[in-house]
Order: structure tokens, then sequence, then C-alpha cells
């Protein structure tokens, strides 16, 4: 995975990321403190999309652009459908609107990928190398987040399409809906059913609530920093050599990477989800403690909810689902999922991580249809081991890679040792991962005085590691 | 209300004492403290690298202030050893490592214009070389702020602290001896700067406790010799080249009387400086260049006048104290004849 290299907007010559002091320092205190001194509503909607954009602009200049305009295709495809009552032209118009914003995603996201294998298969026949066309393709740069706001987009546009939603009027508060801060660069992806009856009404300053949001946002942000970046550290060490772990080494670093992303990414729902609660929004929750499920389903029932929901009502229900039998319930999991894996990533290992998870939902459903069940401890190892079995092609970004710790996993390269830092991290992640609920259900808002003040240390303790800290993962996708 | 107030007040208590401990022991040499002067100034000793860290800008101001400054050496590290004589307090070496026209131009904007001053300037050929980075002498206040909140520096700082008791109070460094010299450090002053802001080296003082530098050899690899300045060295850096003019032009107009020199080369290094052909055109284009635009400014160009045998160049980059005398006198001269 290439870190990213912020070229755009910054404050003090840093990017403005959640983990980093200019936003904690500067841009959320400011964006916070007007908000709440505007009067006028409308004008904080306007506001929190200004710095919205602000905030976007870390990454690129030209990024925000890329939002409105994507911002404006679903607005007005959904202005469209909503007014509408002829169904073919409905039905055109919802066509015409997806293709817009999924365009922007094909061609930021998928052009490089499609356009490389075009080309390694074109030089298989022709011999010719086309460097000016692989440059061209290399050149392609993400724009973080469009994963997440396109898919937004498409939901709201079928929703509308569906009837199950009035589109939106007001172009601000649907503005608002697509860059709202905290959840734009990644996740949770919010329906705009959720958020729309929020944003008619004016939230006022209330000191609970903000301290609520203030530590669940404090939570996530300890979670980040201390254990997603620490076993990061020990993970990418080992990982640099795949070919050298041994059985106990190679698993160490396999469940080690599955608990840095579990921490990493749910990390930055909870602040989300914090930063959201702090201007009086409530952001659906993502995670549920995934690595208690006792089944592939129940996992992806807890693991990046808003997601699998996401393609489960817009992609595998519309396919047919489970509706037209068994082989094509099969093949309709393996193509949600391996969309869904692809959608993490232009690349195959991702969609190889899909169609993995698409055959154990599709083996799951069929174990059940014959009666088959485990015990529900045996059934949450298991689901582990093969969650974190997966996480191998997540991870690992060449076959080479991918077939090197699969061996040491199975004890092809010889025993190895156990890595002292790296187990004494997975056992701390493991305490909690198996023994806490997850963040968003912590009753924070009730918290004593005692619970606060030792939230705060920790806040500051994750605050003052903030400086060597890694980039969140699912910045990537 | 009060349970928000108390987290952020708690929030805030703990990064001001991590703050506060960073900045009292300060691990990493990111704060100026002139204090660590004051005291060398007053125990006529040297005052230890570990003291300055980065701060050499702020460290070479503090000097030239502290003195009755008339004349001055700016440059690179390879002007360092360009001292004082004897008792002659008006002279100050604000030279330091990392130099580059743009901290040059930062300096005379920074020094008082008046009274005149007599300026030798040190100017490296590699500093026009577009790829040479230069480094952050003087750190903005938010990169101070981030530093001292930082959990990584509070843990040096912690760790030093509890192992050196005399950083805790009331002092942060002690009075050790290298040699004959007193110095004020911490642990290993193997650098020191004497109080005309010249540098001197330990192993000058005491070799048989600190090592002298060794040389990188040049094996034709341009990243590796010399910090990889030469590197991708394509051509002459026009801006560069404008910013000391405009150095230059506010000197002239302060009335300032400027000798510029290229600090002395190893014949050993002189042969690949014109012999190699990734740097000979540019160091070529260098010497032509000079001259002229001092000239612009009526100011004299001495170029690499001084000749030094091998012997006075421990690491074929810095040249030693005899030779930099020998560099001193030449540029006094060429000082006086200006007038």
């Amino acid at each position: 995975m290439e870190p990213i290299r912020p070229t755009g907007l910054q404050l003090f010559g840093s990017p403005v990321l959640f983990n980093s002091f200019p936003f904690l320092f500067v841009f959320l205190p400011a964006v916070a403190a007007a908000y709440f001194a505007v009067p006028w509503h409308r004008l904080r909607l306007l506001l929190v999309i200004g710095a919205s954009y602000y905030f976007y602009a870390y990454a690129d200049w030209w990024f925000p652009a890329l939002m409105a305009g994507s911002t404006a295709i679903s607005y007005t495809t959904g202005r469209l459908l909503d007014t509408e009552t002829d169904e073919r032209r409905r039905k055109l118009g919802l066509a015409t609107g997806i293709v817009g914003v999924l365009a922007l995603l094909a061609y930021f996201k998928y052009t490089a990928f499609v356009g490389g294998y075009a080309l390694d298969f074109v030089h298989v026949l022709t011999r010719q190398s086309f460097p000016d066309a692989r440059s061209f393709f290399h050149g392609i740069v993400l724009p973080i987040g469009i994963s997440f706001y396109t898919f937004e987009g498409i939901s709201y546009m079928v929703d509308v399409y569906r009837r199950t939603l009035r589109a939106e009027r007001d172009v601000l508060r649907y503005a608002f809906f697509i860059s709202f801060f905290p959840h734009l660069i990644a996740g949770p992806i919010v329906r705009y059913g959720i958020l729309q009856p929020q944003l008619t009404q004016k939230h006022r300053f209330d000191a609970d609530r903000v301290r609520s949001g203030l530590m669940l946002f404090a939570l996530g942000l300890a979670k980040k920093v201390l254990l997603a970046d620490g076993i990061a550290h020990w993970v990418d060490h080992y990982l640099a050599t795949p070919g050298q772990l041994g059985l106990v080494n190679a698993w160490s670093c396999a469940v080690g990477f599955g608990f840095q992303i579990y921490f990493d990414f749910s990390a930055y729902s909870d602040m989300a989800l914090g930063l959201a609660r702090i201007f009086g929004i409530e952001l659906p929750w993502n995670f549920d403690r995934p690595y208690r499920s006792a089944s592939p389903t129940e996992f992806w029932r807890r693991w990046h909810v808003t997601l699998s929901t996401w393609l489960r009502d817009y992609l595998y229900i519309p396919l047919g689902g489970n509706r037209k039998g068994q082989r094509r319930q099969d093949l309709n999991l393996l193509a949600t999922m391996g969309l869904g894996g692809l959608w993490h990533g232009a690349s195959l290992n991702f969609v190889a991580w899909g169609l993995y998870h698409g055959l154990l939902l599709a083996g799951t459903h069929r174990g059940r249809r014959r009666g088959l069940s485990l015990p529900r401890p045996l059934g949450v190892a298991v689901t582990f081991i093969l969650v974190v079995l997966g996480w191998v092609l997540f991870r690992m970004h060449s076959a080479h890679g991918i077939g090197a710790l699969y061996a040491g996993m199975f004890g092809l390269h010889g025993i190895g040792g156990l890595p002292g830092h790296l187990a004494l991290y997975i056992a701390i992640a493991a305490a909690i991962v198996f023994g806490l609920p997850e963040e968003w259900r912590w009753p924070v808002g009730r918290w004593n005085v005692a619970y606060v003040a030792a939230t705060a240390v920790l806040f500051a303790v994750a605050v003052s590691s903030v400086y060597t800290s890694h980039p969140f993962l699912y910045f990537r996708f | 209300m009060r349970r928000l107030v108390l987290f952020i007040v708690v929030t805030a208590v703990v990064l001001g004492c991590f703050a506060a401990v960073t900045w009292w022991v300060d691990p990493l040499g990111e704060i100026w403290k002139p204090g660590a002067l004051v005291t060398a100034e007053r125990d006529d000793c040297l005052i230890s690298q570990e003291l300055i860290g980065t701060r050499y800008l702020s460290f070479k101001l503090a000097v030239f202030h502290d003195r009755p400054t008339r004349t001055f050496v700016v440059g690179s590290s390879r002007v360092l050893k360009i001292a004082s004589h004897p008792h002659e307090r008006s002279f100050a070496n604000l030279g330091y490592p990392g130099t580059a026209p743009s901290t040059i131009l930062k300096l005379v904007h920074t020094l008082p214009a008046s009274p005149r001053q007599t300026m030798y300037v040190g100017v490296e050929s590699f500093w026009f070389n577009r790829h040479y980075r230069v480094p952050d002498t003087n750190p903005s206040d938010y990169h101070l702020a981030e530093y001292l909140v930082s959990r990584s520096a509070f843990w040096n700082a912690f760790t030093f602290a509890r192992d050196v008791s005399y950083v805790r109070y009331p002092d942060r460094w002690r009075r050790t001896t290298v040699g004959r010299r007193c110095t004020i450090g911490r642990t290993y002053p193997s650098i020191n700067w004497a109080l005309d802001g010249s540098r001197v080296w330990s192993w000058e003082l005491d070799p048989k406790h600190y090592q002298r530098f060794h040389a990188t050899p040049y094996r034709g690899n341009l990243n590796a010799w010399r910090n990889g300045y030469y590197a991708d060295w394509e051509t002459i850096d026009q801006a560069r080249v404008a910013q000391l003019e405009r150095a230059l032009a506010l000197a002239r107009s302060r009335g300032w009387r400027v000798v510029g020199f290229a600090p002395p080369e190893p014949a050993s290094i002189v042969r690949i400086l014109e012999a190699d052909p990734r740097i000979a055109p540019r160091w070529r284009a260098f010497l032509r260049l000079m001259p002229q635009v001092f000239g612009r400014y009526h100011d004299r160009w001495i170029g690499p006048a001084v000749r030094c045998p091998a012997s006075a160049f421990p690491d074929l980059f810095h040249t030693d104290a005899a030779c930099s005398l020998l560099v001193r006198d030449r540029l006094d001269l060429a000082a006086r004849h200006a007038d």
C-alpha cells in the first residue's frame, strides 16, 4: 500500500487529518466554536460545508471540485426522480445519475487497473510496451473518500427512485450530507434518510453531548495511535520479509494485522461518530466487536456495517438475493462480495479477498440449510481463523507475498519464534476485543468524574502520540 | 458543563506537564537555551553542541549581540574554524551547518544595520545545486509546540532526567572538562562552540577520549559523498544566486564591507571537482560566476585563495585551526584592501 502524500491545503505545513495537531488544536475547535456561535441554522450548514470542503482539500486542491460535481449529479438526479412520474423516464434518470457518479469513481479508481491489465495483454500479443499509456495510467491520482461519497450518492438516488425517501429540495442540506467532514474520508457510509431529519433542526450547544462526542473521539484516537499504530509498526516490520516467517510469527502477523485493521478502521468510525455528535448529528455505528461473530454471516453484520448493508440493499437484493434458488444465491453472494472487494481497491488481491468472503458466506448458508451448526465458542474461533486467513489476501499485494505468508502459516517455513512486542500488543487487543463492548455502546454520557478524568488522561497521551501517527488504512479506499 | 470543563482541563494539564518536562530537559536540542551561553561566558568555557541542538541561528545571533561585533564570517560548516584572534572581541563566527543563500539573506536582514560591519561570506558551490536541501535551523512555533507535546520527546526527556540527575534542577547542564578547557554541556560534548561562535572539536582538546572524524571516501557515488550535496547537479540555481545577490545588496545599502571566498579544499578534492564530468562544468561555472556576483556590488571575491596541505583537512572536508587562521588573515588583508 502506498502511503498517502498530501499535496493540497495544509495548516502549519501539516495536512488536516483527524490524527493531526492542526485538526485537533485549530480546525476542530475553530469550526465547533463558529458552529455554535452562529445563530442562523442555514449559515451553520454553510459554515460546516465550507469547513468540510476545506478539510477535503488537504489531499489535493481539485478534490473538492470533484466532490461538488458528484454532489450536483446525485442532487439533480434526485430532484428529477421526485418530480417525474413516467416510470421509463425515471428508470433512465436513475441509470444516468448512477452512471454519472460511478463514471467518476471508475475513472479515478479503476482506469489504471483495467488499463494496466489491458496493456499487459496487448504486450503478450504484440511485444509492445506502450510506455506513454502506462505513465498516463500511473499518473491518475485516486481522490480519497470518493468510494464513500459515491456510494452515499447512489443510495440517495436509489432511495428516491424507490420512493422510500423524498428528494431533498434544499441544496445546502444535501451538500452537507455528502461533505460533512466527520464521515467524508472513510465513512461510515451514511444514508440520507438517517441524516435528513437531523438537518432540519437547529442543534443548541449541549455540554453533555459535546463531552460525550469528545470522549468517543478520544477513545477512537487512543485506539488508533496507541493500539493500531503500535501493532502496525511490528506487523510492517515482520511482513517486510514474509518468506522468513515461521508458523508462529506468520500467524502472529496475520492475527496482528486483523487487529490492526480493526482498531484502525473502527477507531476512525468512533472518531467520526464522536465528531458528528459534537455538532449534534448522530451517525450510524459501523462496528460491533466483529471478531466475536460465530459465523461469516454474523461477521458481516458486525464489520463495516454501513458498507455491508449498502451492498445488501443496493446490490445483493436487486440481483435477486436468496429469492431465486440456492445456486443463484451463491452467485449473487460471490458477485456482491467480489464487487465489495473491488470497492476496497483496484487490485486483484482485493477481488480475491471479496470472493473468499463470498465463498464463506455461500458455504455458511448451505451449511445452515443442512442443519450444520457449531457451538458458539467453537464458531467464534473458526470464524476468527477464517477471517484472519482472508486478511492475508487483503494485506499482501503480490501473489509471491500471499504465497509466502500462507506457506509460513501452514508451517512450511518451520515453527518460528514468538515476536515479543507484537505478541504483547495482540494480547492487549484480544482482551479488549473479546472482553469489552464496542466503544459506541459505552455510556460515556453518563460517566462519573473519575471516568471522565481517566479518559482525558488517555486522550492527552493519545494526542501526544499523534506526532508519529500513521495514516488511516481506509483512506486508501 | 462541569464535566466538559473537567475533561478539557485535565487534557490540557497533562499535555502541559508533558510540554514542561520536554521544554526543561529538551532531549533533542530544539529549544534555545540562552542561559547556557550566559554560564559559558561567565566561566569562560566552551559550550557543547548538545545544548545548541538545531538552534544554530538563535545561538549565532546571541554570539553576535553579546560581543561588540564589527567583523563576522558567514558560511557552511566549512568556515566554522575561522576564529577570533586571542583577546579579540570584535570578531564573530556566524556560520553554521546548513547555511545557504536564503539563510544568509535572513541573517543579514536580522542583524542591525549599524554599526558598520565587515562581512566575510564563505560561498559553497553546492549551494547552487537545486537538490541541496537547506535544513531547518529555525523551527517554527508550530513545530516547537508539536515537539513539546510529543510523547516520544517527553519519554526521551523523562528517561534522560531519570538517569542524569543534574538535568533536573537548578540548571539543565553541567560544567565538564575536555582536555585543558572547560565546557558547559551534558553527557558527551564531542563538538563545542567557542564564545566567538567558532567550532572546537573535542578530539582537538583531548584526543585520547574523543574520536577524530573520518572522511567519507569518494568512490564515484555522488549520493554517498559529502552528504549527497553534489548529486544530480544539473545547473546553477539562479534563484539561489538571486538570494545571495539580495543579501549582498542589503549589505551594500548599509555600507558594509563584504569579502567573498570559497572555503579551501584539499588538492585531492579539487581534482575531483575539476575532473568529474557530473560536477566539473558546474564547479567551473561557479568559479566564473562568483567574481561577477560580488563585483556587481563592488565587493571583493578572493576565491579559493588559500591552499592548505592535505593534513589540514581532518575529514577531507573541514579545515583545521591552522588553515582557518590562514584564511582569516587572507580575508582581513582583502578587507583592508577593500578600503
